[in-house]
C-alpha cells in the first residue's frame, strides 16, 4: 500500500509525542472551534466563542479590530481670539464601534490609541494657533504652526499622540485655539479640519 | 465684545502669552454648546480674577 506520511491522520500520530496541552472553558463561550494549520506551515490554534477573542486576549503583535474612527467638519467654524474652542466634526468617515458622537470619541474598549488631528485656520491677522488633544475635558497635547510677523495666508496645526484610554468613562475631544485674529475661522473640509484615531494596543 | 476682549481692556498688560503659551496662567474656552465662552482657568500670579460684574 502507498504511503502518504503528510497526511492529516499521519500529521497527527506524529503529534502525539508532543505535549499534551488541555483547553479549559473559561473565558470560552460554546462554540469552541479549532482550526489545524495547513501542511508544512507552523501550527497555530485559533479560539473563537460569540463575540470573538477580546481584544486583551490577542497575543504580542497581532493587530486587532478595535475601535477607530475618522471625521471632520463639514462647515466653517468661528474661533475667538485666545479662546480654546472645540472644533465642531459633523461627519464620520468611519467610526467602526459607533464610539464617536457629539464630536467626541469614547471608545468602549480600553487601550492605548493613536489620534491624528489638523486644523485649517484662516484669518489675515492670526499669528499663530494651536490644535490640542483635550482628554476627560483638559488640555492633554497641544501641536501649533506660528508666524513671527502676522500672518497673511492660510495655515494648519496639527497634534498627533498616544493616549491611554480606559474604554468607558475616558474620552478625547478637538479644540482649536489662535491668536489675535478677529475673522479667524476654522476651515471645513475633510482635508482640511479631521479628528482620528484607532486602538493600537491592548490596555 | 468676547470675553477676551474684556479682559484684555481689563487688563492690558496681559499678552497672549498669558492667554496660550506653554506655561499660560488663563485659559479661555467655548466647549460649542451654545454656552458661549467662559474662563477655565485663572492662575494668573498678580492679576484678580474678573468678576462677572466686570465682565458684564
Amino acid at each position: 500500500m502507498k504511503s502518504y506520511p503528510h497526511t492529516k491522520r499521519n500529521w497527527k500520530h506524529k503529534g502525539s509525542n508532543m505535549p499534551i496541552s488541555t483547553i479549559g472553558q473559561n473565558g470560552l463561550n460554546a462554540p469552541l472551534s479549532l482550526t489545524s494549520p495547513a501542511l508544512g506551515t507552523p501550527s497555530s490554534l485559533v479560539l473563537t466563542n460569540a463575540t470573538g477573542l477580546p481584544q486583551a486576549g490577542l497575543g504580542t503583535n497581532v493587530v486587532g479590530n478595535g475601535p477607530a474612527f475618522s471625521a471632520y467638519s463639514n462647515a466653517n467654524q468661528s474661533i475667538t481670539a485666545a479662546t480654546a474652542t472645540k472644533v465642531s466634526l459633523q461627519l464620520e468617515v468611519f467610526d467602526t464601534n459607533s464610539n464617536f458622537a457629539s464630536s467626541r470619541f469614547t471608545p468602549t474598549v480600553a487601550g492605548y490609541y493613536q489620534v491624528n488631528a489638523a486644523i485649517y485656520f484662516a484669518g489675515s491677522t492670526i499669528q499663530y494657533g494651536l490644535a490640542r488633544i483635550y482628554k476627560n475635558g483638559s488640555v492633554y497635547q497641544s501641536g501649533q504652526f506660528f508666524y513671527v510677523a502676522a500672518g497673511t495666508s492660510d495655515t494648519m496645526a496639527n497634534v498627533s499622540s498616544i493616549v491611554s484610554l480606559n474604554g468607558s468613562t475616558d474620552y478625547i475631544e478637538l479644540y482649536g485655539n489662535q491668536s489675535g485674529g478677529t475673522s479667524t475661522i476654522m476651515v471645513a473640509g475633510s482635508s482640511q479640519t479631521y479628528f482620528n484615531a484607532c486602538l493600537i494596543r491592548s490596555a | 465684545m468676547t470675553l477676551y476682549e474684556k479682559i484684555m481692556a481689563l487688563y492690558p498688560s496681559l499678552t497672549n502669552k498669558d492667554f496660550m503659551g506653554i506655561n499660560s496662567t488663563i485659559e479661555l474656552q467655548n466647549d460649542s454648546d451654545g454656552k458661549g465662552d467662559y474662563i477655565a482657568k485663572w492662575e494668573h500670579p498678580t492679576l484678580a480674577r474678573p468678576t462677572e460684574e466686570q465682565l458684564a
